[in-house]
């Protein structure tokens, strides 16, 4: 009774909020746009709407227990181009560069949160984790991708040879995990100890690793589509330096950071958003650059760079605890702004086409991490509560696995168009389920509120 | 020539720096009215633009109008602050009067001074002729209190009350620049009326009035619940970046609304002292992002740009020379005062800059670039000015 008594007139207060909102957006929309300024108007207004409306329905979420991701996630989907449409898809689009920006900031944060010590106690944890999960998702994802081919509708008219490249991208795709969704779930729970550390770990380590896994498969369709062709040592060569030039690159801009907060120390938050576009900036100018110049794609990736540059501060300096109280100061508008316009993104289109497929996958894909997680618990002697739940931990999926899908519809354009349509309609589905089975499982292992 | 900038870059980046972390080292003065007056983020602006790198390029500058926006919306609130009644009261009437006709004085005179000016040097017709002077003469009535800040306490000395009086005008003359401001967006056809300007005007109004109640009933929803400090940044922002965008896409003023939201926000919100630390805890660095940006479309390709500024700071010092000299003849009280009062009025400070950026992105043309960098460089040459006249009105006075 007493949580109703307290629920109620903040419900009341919320959905006046919202119902204010709306009225404003749907007058605004009514409204005759014609210059540029009033377009930009619009999107910065639709951006102040979007971050509003996901923090009051995150809030209003809570009552069910649901993490406030999820309700960040739902606003924006409500708000997007396939719902309401107040978000048109132009407006995203528009969006992009801020998005580009949350998700810079969100890999410092990513990297700041990765501690050494706690590494090292659950290295083993870690590389059995990673190597299972890759292997086994990997493994039935390829297995069933061919299996329903027979029954799907979506693929009947690829070749075998197709078929199998379709399932060899869509394995490896299915092993990407989301790191930004992994971080705000921690940081909303205050989480911390063994089922945390491990869960981080082997999300940023993965992420690594997925770069390398999904070059090696594009390598390998290539030789399936291509007869005569062999593998190409020269990509992995270049691969190799993008991902050491991207961990220096980290490393330095860590050191810079470390400097600055030693040295200086005031208005870190905008030194660090001047630091999340200057990477993100300079990673995309080099890789135009080494295209044109050297006609190499050295693929400089910024996520890594944040993420290096964040574990160098925390791990590598005593200025740390500074730098992720800095991150943290900033770090609602960013998440609330960049998992509402992932939500916005999110293909409701594609989800409705090919829906018997995504469920079936993502069922398949669940199974895949499961059977690993719970084989690595194993091996690792960890704790039988850990075993069990260590699966809800891992659905999660979002940016790093379109960004893949549309690489390689880049590559192959003839499997392409099936392949981002199945990965953002299963990508839907993880993207809605994931948030909430992690907050469940840390409550479940007992890790939240110990931060 | 790119690596020649990508060192210029780093060396301002760098001292900078310096400035920010060491805040007592001493240099020329040229050189620390530049790095205190925050001209380096001009400069820092224009290499990162397309002039020279490249780097926000309008690709990217288009991407980032929502934090313009947010930059706009933030000044407007904090401008907005500094009009709480129960502060004002705490001095007689006739100051706060004397500010408003400072203010508007200044403004009447350089407008009607560069409304004849402009057309003899560039090739500028109605209505963007009014508009680029109803600007810059907006800009021209604002005042900051730079030089008072930075004045050492024995410099002062017995002139206590003439320092006093000026920080008040300073606080208090950007209210009239910034109303009339806002009757530049007339020449913008608002989106539900095409009638006469008089027909803009009443819409402008009635909107303006219309969306700042709504803007504020929801602030007051937002504030009815008390909410950790994370959270009231989040809800400041993105007020703050509502009210920007409703506001141009109504085609007014980001600058003016907000402000309007903040002086209701500052009279009659609980939270006010709360909101006031939010919006002054990153006041520093949203001026020094107003410098970049507007670094990014400053033309200094003409001879023209670099004289013009010269004349309107010119018409500046006489403007404000002439209402400052009007003024303290104008009330008993204020008779105690030096006439060239209006010489310790001569710092620009940030909000003309705001002016001047929301000028530029509600009327995209290559007049308001050319009018734009005239400004920005006219305010550079008050930088350097104002410190000298400012001891010279305190010199004269202790005599």
């Amino acid at each position: 009774m007493a949580t109703k008594n307290t629920y109620t007139p903040k419900l009341i207060t919320n959905f006046l909020i919202l119902s204010l909102l709306a009225a404003f957006a749907c007058w605004l929309k009514s409204l005759e746009i014609e210059t540029g300024w009033q377009k930009a108007g619009l999107t910065t207004f639709s951006l102040g709407f979007v971050l509003l409306a996901a923090y009051v329905i995150s809030k209003m979420l809570v009552i069910a227990k649901l993490p406030l991701i999820s309700g960040y996630i739902f606003a924006g989907i409500i708000a997007g181009p396939y719902i309401t449409g107040f978000l048109t898809e132009d407006m995203v689009h528009r969006l992009r560069l801020v998005d580009d920006l949350a998700l810079s900031f969100i890999a410092l944060t990513a990297g700041g949160t990765l501690h050494m010590q706690f590494l090292r106690k659950r290295g083993k944890a870690i590389v059995l984790n990673t190597t299972f999960l890759i292997l086994v998702v990997f493994g039935l994802v390829f297995i069933a991708v061919i299996l329903l081919a027979n029954f799907s509708s979506l693929t009947p008219d690829l070749t075998k040879a197709q078929l199998m490249v379709f399932a060899c991208l869509l394995g490896v795709i299915s092993v990407a995990r989301s790191p930004s969704s992994a971080i705000a779930i921690i940081s909303e729970c205050r989480a911390s100890g063994v089922f945390t550390a491990t869960v981080m770990g082997v999300t940023v380590v993965m992420d690594v690793l997925l770069i390398i896994l999904f070059t090696l498969a594009l390598a390998v369709s290539n030789i399936i589509l291509t007869a005569g062709s062999a593998i190409d040592y020269q990509t992995f060569m270049v691969l190799s330096l993008a991902v050491a030039g991207s961990l220096l690159l980290g490393v330095f801009s860590g050191k810079c950071i470390s400097f600055y907060i030693k040295k200086i120390g005031h208005d870190l938050p905008l030194f660090l958003l001047f630091v999340s576009f200057g990477v993100f900036k300079t990673s995309l100018w080099l890789n135009h650059f080494m295209e044109a110049h050297f006609a190499t794609s050295l693929h400089l990736e910024p996520l890594l760079i944040c993420m290096s540059a964040g574990f160098t501060v925390q791990n590598f300096s005593k200025t740390g605890p500074m730098f992720m109280e800095s991150l943290d100061y900033v770090s609602l508008p960013i998440y609330v702004l960049f998992f509402s316009l992932a939500g916005a993104s999110l293909n409701l289109d594609a989800l409705r086409m090919t829906w018997p497929l995504a469920v079936s996958l993502v069922l398949v894909r669940i199974t895949g991490i499961f059977v690993a997680t719970w084989f690595a618990g194993i091996l690792n002697r960890d704790p039988a509560e850990h075993n069990r739940t260590a699966w809800m931990a891992y659905i999660t999926q979002a940016g790093v696995a379109i960004g893949l899908a549309q690489l390689a519809q880049r590559h192959f354009p003839e499997i392409g168009m099936y392949l981002t349509t199945v990965v953002l309609a299963v990508i839907t589905v993880n993207q809605v389920v994931g948030p909430i089975t992690f907050k469940m499982a840390l409550n479940m292992v007992g890790e939240t509120g110990k931060e | 020539m790119k690596i020649t900038f990508a060192l210029l870059i780093i060396i301002f980046l760098a001292f900078s720096g310096y400035h920010l972390s060491f805040r007592n080292f001493r240099l020329p003065l040229f050189a620390r009215q530049f790095y205190l007056s925050g001209t380096e983020f001009l400069f820092l602006g224009l290499l990162l633009g397309p002039q020279f790198f490249n780097l926000l390029d309008m690709e990217t500058q288009k991407g980032l109008a929502p934090l313009c926006a947010l930059l706009l919306g933030w000044i407007g609130l904090l401008t907005g602050f500094q009009f709480e009644v129960k502060k004002l009261r705490r001095f007689p009437a006739e100051y706060f009067l004397a500010a408003i006709l400072e203010g508007c004085l200044t403004l009447a005179s350089v407008f009607f001074a560069l409304y004849f000016t402009l057309p003899i040097f560039m090739n500028i017709s109605n209505p963007i002729r009014t508009v680029a002077a109803i600007t810059l003469a907006a800009a021209a009535a604002c005042t900051a209190q730079t030089s008072l800040v930075l004045m050492s306490p024995d410099s002062i000395g017995r002139r206590r009350d003439t320092v006093r009086l000026l920080r008040y005008l300073s606080s208090i003359d950007c209210l009239s620049a910034l109303l009339i401001f806002g009757l530049a967006f007339i020449f913008h056809p608002l989106p539900i009326s095409d009638g006469s300007w008089v027909e803009a005007l009443g819409w402008g109004v009635l909107i303006s009035l219309g969306a700042s109640i709504g803007l504020l009933l929801l602030f007051t929803l937002f504030l009815s619940q008390r909410r950790p400090e994370n959270e009231l940044i989040l809800i400041v922002i993105g007020m703050t970046v509502i009210t920007s965008g409703m506001a141009s896409a109504l085609n007014f003023s980001p600058l003016l609304t907000n402000a309007f939201v903040g002086f209701w926000l500052v009279n009659l919100s609980r939270d006010k002292e709360r909101i006031y630390q939010i919006l002054l805890s990153i006041e520093k660095p949203i001026y020094l992002l107003l410098l970049v940006f507007l670094g990014f479309g400053l033309r200094i390709d003409s001879m023209y740009v670099i004289f013009l500024a010269a004349v309107y700071c010119l018409y500046r010092i006489l403007g404000k020379f002439i209402s400052g000299f009007l003024v303290t003849g104008m009330a008993r009280e204020l008779k105690t005062y030096p006439r060239k009062l209006g010489f310790g009025l001569l710092d620009q400070g940030g909000l003309p800059l705001a002016i001047f950026l929301d000028f530029q992105q509600a009327f995209p043309s290559d007049i308001a670039v050319f009018v734009t960098s005239l400004a920005i460089l006219a305010v550079i040459y008050n930088e350097f000015l104002s410190p000298h006249f400012l001891r010279r009105l305190l010199t004269a006075d202790s005599k």
